[in-house]
């Protein structure tokens, strides 16, 4: 009995930590890291409409930043939701071969089949998973600067006038000593209407970095 | 060690932020106004200009032009509350409440609309309210309005979105109009939702806090009010902590004693607050309770024509056609990251949709429940609120009817597709027939994919002290030097957009205050 549970703790062990590779993300997990980047390619594969793959667009190196900037209790859930769908093919398996594994070790197609049972079953909650996972990466894909040019969505460069209000605050975190403008600095000329041809934000144009 | 700010030489008219405090300190003065969203800014300013000495408290920082993120999440990790991912439990529904100098004013679409008079005549007629017609509110919605320029949304910044909604609103012989915002030199950004680049919107923090801080205001941001202080049955100050911003970190110590304590902290807030304060203010039992949304509903239409979608105000036209029934209908945009969310399907379908976004637009419908009611509950031993509701289905039929609405309207200004968003029927439709469901059909309401920025009526106005938190002017019933100002006052739903509402009865509150002080 004893070499039963001894085996059944070493596999639990073995398939929530072993075999994932290194990285370096700030707030993202190995585990988390590898789940999210199967995840973002089976939401966004490479090829049709929009040639980036979601790994293209850095959706992990997105998802990495978001989940150390949320508070903790949203930083928890989010981990409990990557924690959740890595595992969950124990209960909702994809199709052989070997289809329990976590998700991030199955094919690309079986983590597609996977992906498409979680949008479509007719549990509620399993639905409301898809949602909140799909919202996450989908927000990582529209960040990307080539996505958003290709779609013609990216934001326009606008010159910021500077009013009586940007005479009182200094940036955050910093003292008031540091506010960055005084009276010369007010715009008198606002800016005109954009109209839909308005020029590229600078963060958004091909040569950004 | 504690110091009081006034006798270690804190000037009046002057703004404090977090880097300021290096220690704990005390305050005195006339009025202490909690939260410096739309109504709390409104009591300070109008406070002020009545020659009261107003210390105005903001948990949230300011931010200028160079901290707004052009990403609709990473925006919302800094200026709302829980990283914009704040929940109803029940009926799960996403709510946000804004963190930041200005709150809701900073990152909302600006949307000024007055509720006819027939609202205020339910208000009046069903919580016994003596003063609060739209005879009687008109005065103090003019001065707000006059204070920011509210005017309709100027024809050369609507953008094919919003022209769109017009064309399709016309051919039905429906009632449009370009929405009224408290906007000066609107460049058609579509950035609303994650604060304006351009400085045209007229949030709080570039309109009524620099105007109160001229007239001598003081106001403190990252300082997180923890407890209303009493002395007897009358409020008497406040005492809190300073917090870092984004991150909550808490530190020094402050102490604010006024004659009048103002809470604008929100709907949400503010129950939580008296609840933390010993259950001030709630003879009643009202407090936290008949908390009200507005649920709103979304669908896009595809046309065979680009619509720039991200050029034209944010939201610039509606319609108050249905009113009456139950929901008023707008054109909506928020980030593009945001909209996605909503299209169907994933993998190379999915992709698919996505290439359907420049030829877009985004209808969208809110609604004044009648039989939906929600409870706000203070988390143990925290501040954090929790949210229940449930929406019903007798609410339901009216999202029902509103979806199906906005479809027609689609149809009607020419789009090929349309994509009504409802669980369980088509996810795209491309024919007034296929929309034909939406009017036979007995849709329940986990069906509808709902979301809600108005909150109302935690804290109600009701001429019958029993029945009621505040009296008509925002006094709390059974406490002095009490009062609410903030859109948890309103008895129940506005019917449209709470924002210039909720201005007014501040402005009116603050004019009784100020006669009491």
């Amino acid at each position: 009995m004893l070499w039963v549970v001894l085996a059944l703790v070493g596999i639990a062990v073995w398939r929530l930590v072993w075999g994932y590779p290194p990285h370096s993300h700030a707030a993202l997990t190995r585990a988390d890291a590898a789940f999210v980047a199967g995840a973002s390619e089976a939401m966004f594969p490479a090829g049709g409409e929009i040639p980036e793959s979601g790994v293209d667009a850095g959706i992990p190196q997105y998802l990495d930043t978001y989940v150390a900037t949320v508070p903790p209790r949203q930083r928890v859930l989010m981990h409990a939701l990557f924690f959740l769908m890595e595992h969950a093919t124990v209960f909702f398996p994809a199709p052989p071969p070997r289809g329990w594994r976590r998700f991030s070790a199955l094919s690309a197609e079986q983590q597609r089949v996977v992906l498409e049972g979680w949008r479509t079953s007719s549990l509620a909650p399993r639905r409301l998973v898809f949602m909140a996972l799909r919202s996450l990466l989908t927000m990582g894909y529209f960040a990307c600067p080539s996505v958003m040019r290709r779609l013609d969505l990216h934001p326009a460069a606008i010159d910021t006038p500077v009013v009586e209000a940007d005479l009182l605050y200094p940036p955050v975190g910093r003292p008031r000593s540091e506010v960055r403008y005084g009276p010369g600095d007010l715009t008198h000329e606002r800016p005109g209407p954009l109209g839909p041809d308005a020029p590229v934000h600078p963060d958004y144009r091909g040569d950004a970095g | 060690m504690s110091v009081d700010l006034r006798q270690a030489g804190d000037s009046a008219g002057e703004i404090h932020v977090f880097a300021d405090y290096d220690r704990d300190f005390n305050l005195t003065a006339d009025a202490v106004v909690v939260g410096s969203g739309p109504c709390g800014a409104v009591a300070a300013y109008e406070l002020a200009k009545a020659g009261k000495d107003v210390v105005l408290l903001e948990e949230g920082p300011p931010i200028i032009p160079d901290e707004f993120a052009l990403d609709g999440a990473l925006s919302m990790t800094r200026l709302m509350r829980d990283a914009g991912l704040r929940t109803t439990r029940g009926t799960v529904m996403p709510t946000m409440q804004a963190i930041c100098l200005g709150g809701g004013s900073l990152v909302n679409s600006a949307m000024c609309i007055r509720p006819p008079d027939f609202i205020f005549e339910h208000w009046c007629g069903d919580y016994e309210l003596g003063v609060t017609s739209g005879g009687d509110l008109k005065p103090h919605f003019d001065a707000v309005g006059d204070f920011l320029g509210i005017v309709p949304t100027p024809a050369d910044v609507l953008g094919p979105r919003n022209e769109l909604f017009a064309r399709g609103c016309d051919a039905l012989g429906y009632q449009s109009e370009p929405t009224p915002r408290n906007v000066r030199g609107c460049v058609g950004s579509g950035e609303c939702f994650t604060a304006c680049r351009a400085r045209a919107k007229q949030s709080m923090d570039i309109s009524y806090v620099p105007a109160a801080m001229k007239l001598g205001a003081r106001v403190l941001t990252s300082v997180q009010v923890q407890r209303v202080l009493t002395r007897g049955a009358r409020a008497v100050g406040v005492e809190g902590q300073v917090v870092a911003p984004f991150s909550g970190a808490r530190s020094h110590r402050f102490r604010v004693e006024a004659r009048e304590v103002v809470l604008a902290a929100g709907v949400v807030a503010t129950p939580v607050l008296l609840k933390r304060s010993g259950n001030l203010a709630n003879e009643s039992g009202q407090v936290g309770e008949n908390l009200q949304f507005h649920p709103g509903v979304s669908v896009m239409g595809i046309f065979p024509e680009r619509t720039h979608p991200r050029f034209g105000a944010t939201q610039g036209y509606h319609s108050l056609q249905f009113l009456a029934e139950g929901f008023k209908m707008e054109v909506l945009w928020a980030p593009p990251g945001v909209t996605a969310v909503r299209l169907p399907g994933m993998g190379l379908d999915f992709k698919k949709r996505l290439a359907w976004i420049p030829y877009a637009a985004v209808f969208d419908a809110i609604i004044s429940t009648k039989e939906s009611t929600g409870r706000v509950k203070a988390r143990r031993r925290s501040l954090d609120p929790v949210l229940q509701y449930r929406l019903h289905p007798a609410d339901a039929r009216t999202l029902q009817h509103a979806t199906h609405e906005l479809v027609k309207i689609f149809f009607a200004a020419g789009a090929h597709t349309v994509l009504p968003g409802v669980t369980g029927i088509s996810d795209e439709m491309t024919s007034l027939e296929q929309a034909q469901v939406l009017a036979t059909a007995e849709l329940r309401p986990g069906q509808f994919t709902v979301a809600s920025t108005h909150v109302f009526s935690a804290t109600r106005m009701h001429g019958d002290p029993r029945r009621g938190v505040v009296d008509e002017t925002g006094r709390t019933h059974g406490m002095d030097g009490l009062s609410i100002v903030d859109t948890g006052i309103f008895p129940r739903s506005p019917g449209v957009n709470p924002m210039f509402t909720g201005m007014a009865l501040a402005h009116r509150a603050a004019g009784a205050i100020a006669e009491r002080l």
